[in-house]
């Protein structure tokens, strides 16, 4: 495993952790490779024939999306990486903003975009290093600050907030490649997804597979925390054990973030798909793992506060129910009285009752918190308070943006 | 077949739907529709959808294929 020095920030700005790669560094490499101009079928065969996902949360086929905008479609580069607990889109826009940059102008040009693509950000290091990146390159770059917030990085919500309206996503869904930026239709993406682009046109399609399974070649970024043999953000191949990030695969697992799932992954390996055959979203590829003397139950009560607190406070189902179910794992946190088949019964209830999807996210979050902690859920509920504090191992403060 | 689908970012829980489609609407513990698969009658569902005071309930049109 490689370090990379992450060099030194403003101390307002949380540092950029440990940077990591397992194999080759591709996204982290000390320097970016050229770049060539491709055209939009190029793309889309390319991105084709590596099976490229997206790499926000929702893992859409980048090739999908880019053929169906019209030629002259905007682009938008969603980087406000709103989950707490992830770094992974920071840590690429600081250490290789030059290749993010290159990856944005490659698709603009490619999409015959007339106007500058659109990066909005929350973190000001990170817009600070692309727009140094851009005037390198020479290149027409919209960086906005956002403070949307996590699901105001959402990309309809995103798209509200870009053009001006209540950065909250809307009752009905409308899809960016249909109507975004301006009204007009949008190429809009992960950051992360924008420097893979980069990178499958440097190397070529057979280039870029060298790395990986076939079904899912390439690499990606993640974010590793808690009792783990690293902490960080690490580049690792698909196809890598997850064992050899998180140290087992015998015990619980966060994967993806707080969208995401707990889970015993016996035998998982970093993939998309594989992981989707389990039910475990890769989401925003955080990896994390509870260390023995913190309290699981109010640890995951924490993160579902703060969850709840995250609402855009639209929809009744998320404003009410996510805030009753988030009460119901304090209770249990506090080893106070809980009706857990009414919490089982609210979860279930949230699921999938909101114009996004954050009341989706975070009620699978939960009950997967409850299964695979059953047992000290158990003891709790039977008011046997474990004894262990919450160490914080979860972070929930706002690490952007400086000082609030 | 009617289906049912409702912008959560309009409903305020009123409850009209579930008292006029009690078969097919049923309410949560914050008074919010659940829907459920059963068939919803066309005439019946045009009603609760020109009753709903936060014109949150609309019928969904199946998505046409590209």
């Amino acid at each position: 495993m490689t370090v990379t020095d992450p060099g030194t920030l403003p101390a307002l700005f949380p540092a950029t952790p440990p940077l990591l790669t397992l194999g080759e560094p591709r996204l982290l490499a000390a320097a970016p490779p050229a770049v060539p101009s491709r055209d939009r079928a190029w793309l889309v065969h390319a991105a084709t024939d590596v099976r490229l996902l997206g790499r926000g949360g929702a893992a859409f086929p980048v090739a999908r999306k880019l053929a169906s905008v019209p030629l002259g479609a905007r682009v938008l580069v969603n980087a406000s990486e709103g989950e707490p607990a992830s770094f992974k889109d920071r840590a690429l826009m600081r250490h290789s903003p030059d290749l993010v940059v290159a990856g944005i102008r490659l698709v603009a040009a490619a999409l015959g975009s007339g106007r500058p693509a659109v990066v909005a950000v929350e973190d000001e290091p990170s817009a600070q290093a692309l727009a140094q990146a851009a005037g390198r390159a020479g290149a027409e770059l919209d960086v906005r600050l956002t403070r949307h917030g996590f699901v105001g990085g959402e990309i309809g919500a995103l798209v509200n907030g870009m053009e001006g309206r209540a950065p909250r996503p809307d009752g009905r869904r409308v899809l960016p490649t249909e109507r975004g930026l301006a009204g007009r239709p949008t190429f809009a993406s992960n950051v992360e997804t924008f420097a893979q682009l980069a990178l499958l046109s440097a190397l070529g399609p057979a280039g870029y597979a060298a790395v990986g399974p076939a079904h899912e070649p390439g690499t990606s970024l993640t974010t590793v925390l808690g009792a783990t043999p690293v902490n960080g953000v690490v580049e690792v191949p698909h196809g890598t054990a997850l064992r050899d990030l998180v140290g087992h695969d015998d015990g619980p697992v966060l994967v993806g973030g707080y969208h995401g799932t707990w889970a015993v992954p016996t035998g998982a390996r970093v993939s998309r798909v594989e992981l989707r055959e389990r039910a475990i979203g890769w989401g925003a590829g955080v990896l994390a793992v509870l260390p023995a003397d913190t309290c699981p139950v109010a640890e995951v009560a924490r993160v579902t506060d703060w969850l709840a607190e995250a609402s855009a406070r639209q929809c009744g189902p998320c404003v009410f129910g996510l805030r009753a179910v988030a009460d119901d794992v304090q209770a249990l946190a506090q080893a106070r009285p809980v009706d857990l088949e009414r919490l089982q019964a609210r979860v279930g209830m949230v699921r999938g009752r909101g114009a996004c999807h954050h009341p989706t996210g975070a009620t699978g979050f939960v009950a997967s918190a409850l299964t695979v902690f059953a047992e000290d859920v158990a003891r709790h509920r039977a008011g046997h308070h474990c004894g262990r504090a919450d160490l914080g191992v979860l972070p929930t403060t706002h690490t952007t943006g400086g000082v609030r | 077949m009617t289906r049912l689908a409702v912008d959560w970012t309009r409903c305020d829980g009123h409850g009209l739907c579930a008292r006029l489609l009690s078969e097919s609407i049923t309410l949560d513990e914050w008074g919010f529709p659940i829907l459920t698969d059963a068939p919803v009658d066309e005439d019946a569902a045009r009603t609760a959808v020109s009753v709903c005071p936060a014109l949150a309930l609309r019928i969904e049109h199946p998505a046409r294929t590209a």
